[in-house]
């Protein structure tokens, strides 16, 4: 479903990404660790085509983002680590510009916003504008409209952030529920109990490079682990490649 | 006062740091530019008011008083001028700074957080204004022939001057915000103040101050002002300032001391005052700026009026820009104000129309008609070229930090483009049709006319948006807290000078074959076969360079956009 190939990110002389392959299947949720400045999020940026790659591809269902961009965001639903979204608009007017972008029509849209909006807590705020709205309800706002179209892709930078633990409850179960259905989830997180929890998979970033992937298990083996958990093998793992 | 300075410290620290910035490309330009504009500002003024008080030291009889009106008028507009601003800023400074949390957080009494940010807004608030009234105060010392005292009672006096326009704005804020949340104090001090701007400029306008210039109009306007000779308020912070200037520029050393002590003392007393109150007020309208009010007027679910017609006949993503880019504006009441700025300067446009003393000019009448509808094409550009530097250019900036959505969304930055350039081309062609067609009927041109002002309009309006869409793409600023203020970058300047120089062009291409075509018929004689071929030419061109303008800057707006992606 997601396949990223050689996909590489310079910033002036500092590669941000470096020669990240990686193939993620359909109804998978992988989680993508690693330290602060590791190259999490320019990662994802690639993969939501809000920022395109020195080199290499991103291929989400088979289309390229490169070559079609506008058919490959289509399949995906982005949610970005800050919730910067239109304050002067309300939040069932956003979900209107989200739908309307996405070509959703009207009987659909309301159907979909009205069990988001409830599902999100966020009903009752429906009609207030976004600016009144705690950095928690943004979050949960921009998880409801990337939803919306019912996206074969998902990828969320920090997904927990700034949610209350009713909300990070509430966001695990509708991942379990989306991959279920068939939904690929591609997540970065600092929450290492959160990527234990959920993910499938998991891969771990350092300084660009990718320096292990695979199930809990199969890291633990790397990192040489008998017992403990994701956090003693991401420790391990990064201060390796930091020695090294 | 240790630890005031220290509040103040990172605002000087970011002064001194701004050459570090990512944004300092084309900073040196900018301010060259700047520095041209308000140099030649500067330099107008004071040749226009050493003019004038020259013009009325002629006047024997009532020279002074005319000068000292003057002064005094002058005094109150700085006067008005620093209280308005004063308003603003200490809003912004004391209510909806975003620093604010983090400075409240730290262990600083209030009183002294309080100190800095008004140190801070005064400065703020009044440097412009005393730099811009300079010329007038070295006009008065230079035609008045004063000496080293004047210029020293100026110098010594403007600092209490600017304090008390400062306390006093910044205790009517305090009071204010005690009962109204500090967002909605600034939407109605913005719109009471541009009101009441408005108002004087249109009744200044009404008054039709070119009247004066005849001498029959100018004897009761003399005797009016000498019946106000003596009419000052002598409760005005402007009065005792006037008093100052006025005994220093005479030689009355006792008086100006006289004068300047009643200054001081009551701006000293002020800061008492000030500090005292914002002890009793300030945290208490501080805690209700913290609280976003709800909306007034909530509208039902999932029905809007955007949702009607012609919107919904539109395709999905051009319907999800046009309704976000209406609704965001009408929300944000810095837009208010802008707008009746906008029908301000429309009104005083069409009126000054309606009174152009056309009969009274020796030149033929239709000679003089046409020639003014010719002209009148290249003033409704500037005017469509200004409106459009203020709401056009920042269009791309103002999806600030949201542009994210933009870019993760299904459609190509060309389409995002070109929708916006749809959502403004519309009414800013219609508002610039009407103002041609409008001052055309009063001018009572000729058919021929009409038709070239219209046609030349349509064809201007999609290249002078498409430059402020396309350049407001190519130097986006997405971190601006207001984009309005974008249109003084970089990008803002480059575009009024290419929009001024699409405008010229257009009109120095057609006006000559027009102006051929035009004396032929006054002298009864068909337009020759070289004048169809000039007028054909010209034309021609005409509609290349607009082409060029339309399309050229998206293009480059776009690449501009598609190459931000990597970085």
């Amino acid at each position: 479903m997601i396949q990223l190939t050689n996909l590489t990110k310079w910033f002036g002389d500092v590669a941000a990404v470096h020669q990240l392959t990686l193939s993620i299947s359909e109804g998978e949720i992988f989680g993508f660790i690693g330290p602060n400045g590791a190259g999490k999020t320019t990662t994802l940026r690639m993969m939501g085509g809000v920022l395109s790659p020195t080199e290499g591809s991103v291929i989400i269902d088979g289309i390229p983002m490169g070559e079609k961009p506008e058919e490959a965001k289509r399949k995906i639903g982005y949610i970005p680590d800050r919730p910067f979204l239109y304050e002067k608009l309300t939040g069932t007017e956003f979900l209107r510009f989200t739908a309307d972008l996405y070509g959703i029509e009207d009987g659909l849209f309301r159907e979909k916003s009205e069990e988001l909006l409830k599902r999100f807590s966020l009903w009752d705020w429906a009609n207030e504008l976004i600016e009144s709205y705690s950095h928690g309800m943004k979050q949960r706002l921009i998880i409801s409209a990337a939803l919306l179209h019912d996206p074969r892709v998902i990828v969320v930078d920090e997904p927990m952030v700034g949610l209350d633990p009713a909300g990070i409850r509430m966001v695990k179960d509708l991942f379990r529920n989306l991959s279920r259905g068939g939904t690929t989830i591609f997540m970065s997180t600092h929450t290492l109990a959160v990527a234990e929890d959920l993910c499938h998979r998991i891969g771990i970033i350092h300084k660009g490079h990718l320096i292990a992937t695979g199930t809990i298990e199969e890291l633990m083996h790397q990192a040489r682990v008998q017992e403990g958990d994701l956090e003693e093998v991401f420790l391990i793992l990064t201060e390796e490649k930091q020695t090294l | 006062m240790k630890d005031v300075l220290t509040l103040l410290k990172p605002r000087f620290l970011s002064f001194k740091n701004r050459g570090f910035s990512k944004t300092r490309k084309g900073r040196g330009l900018r301010v060259l530019l700047l520095s041209t504009i308000g140099l030649a500002f500067w330099g107008g003024t004071f040749v226009i008011l050493y003019r004038v008080l020259t013009y009325f030291q002629r006047m024997e009889s009532f020279g002074d008083i005319l000068a000292y009106k003057l002064l005094s008028m002058a005094l109150i507009t700085f006067f008005s001028l620093l209280i308005f601003s004063s308003i603003l800023t200490s809003l912004s400074k004391l209510y909806l700074s975003k620093d604010l949390a983090l400075v409240h957080s730290m262990p600083v009494s209030r009183g002294k957080i309080f100190l800095a940010r008004w140190m801070e807004s005064t400065l703020d608030s009044s440097w412009m204004v005393l730099i811009f009234s300079l010329p007038l105060f070295l006009s008065y010392g230079i035609v008045y022939k004063t000496g080293v005292f004047y210029y020293t009672m100026v110098g010594l006096n403007l600092f209490p001057f600017c304090l008390m326009a400062s306390s006093i704005s910044v205790l009517a804020v305090m009071l204010v915000a005690l009962f109204l949340p500090a967002g909605r104090v600034r939407g109605v001090f913005v719109l009471l103040g541009l009101l009441l701007l408005l108002l004087l400029v249109i009744v200044f306008r009404l008054i039709r101050p070119e009247k004066f210039v005849n001498p029959e109009s100018l004897t009761p306007f003399v005797f009016y002002l000498r019946t106000m000779d003596s009419s000052h308020s002598s409760w005005l912070p402007t009065t005792w300032f006037f008093d100052i200037l006025r005994a220093s520029l005479t030689g009355a050393a006792k008086d100006a001391f006289f004068h300047s002590a009643l200054s001081w003392s009551f701006a000293i007393s002020l800061i008492f005052i000030t500090t005292w109150a914002s002890g009793v007020v300030y945290f208490k309208g501080l805690s209700k700026a913290q609280v976003v009010p709800r909306r007034l007027f909530t509208p039902r679910r999932f029905k809007s009026p955007m949702e009607g017609f012609p919107f919904r006949f539109l395709p999905g993503p051009v319907r999800a820009f046009t309704t976000k880019e209406i609704k965001a504006f009408l929300r944000d009441q810095t837009q208010w104000s802008q707008i009746f700025l906008v029908v301000a300067l429309i009104v005083i446009y069409l009126y000054n129309f309606s009174v152009l003393p056309l009969g009274q000019s020796s030149i033929r009448i239709a000679y003089l008609q046409n020639v003014l509808s010719f002209l009148n094409i290249a003033l409704a550009a500037f005017v469509l070229a200004a409106v459009s530097a203020r709401f056009v250019f920042p269009a791309v900036s103002q999806e600030g930090e949201a542009f994210w959505i933009v870019r993760s969304s299904p459609i190509s930055i060309r389409t995002f483009l070109w929708i916006k350039f749809f959502v403004y081309f519309l009414p800013l062609l219609i508002l610039s049709e009407v103002l041609i067609v409008v001052t055309n009927l009063l001018l009572h041109v000729t058919p021929f006319m009409m038709v070239l002002s219209v046609l030349t309009i349509f064809f201007m309006v999609p290249g002078i948006v498409s430059m402020g869409l396309g350049l407001g793409a190519i130097y986006p600023d997405f971190q601006a807290e207001n984009p309005a203020q974008s249109v003084t970058s970089l990008g803002g300047l480059i575009y009024m000078t290419l929009s001024v120089g699409f405008i010229l062009a257009v009109i120095a291409l057609e006006a000559g074959p027009v102006y051929s075509v035009f004396m032929s018929g006054i002298r009864r004689v068909g337009p020759k076969g070289f004048q169809w071929l000039w007028l054909v030419g010209s034309f021609t061109v005409v509609l290349i360079l607009c082409l060029m303008a339309l399309m050229i800057p998206m293009r480059l707006g776009e690449k501009k956009i598609m190459q931000s992606l990597s970085s």
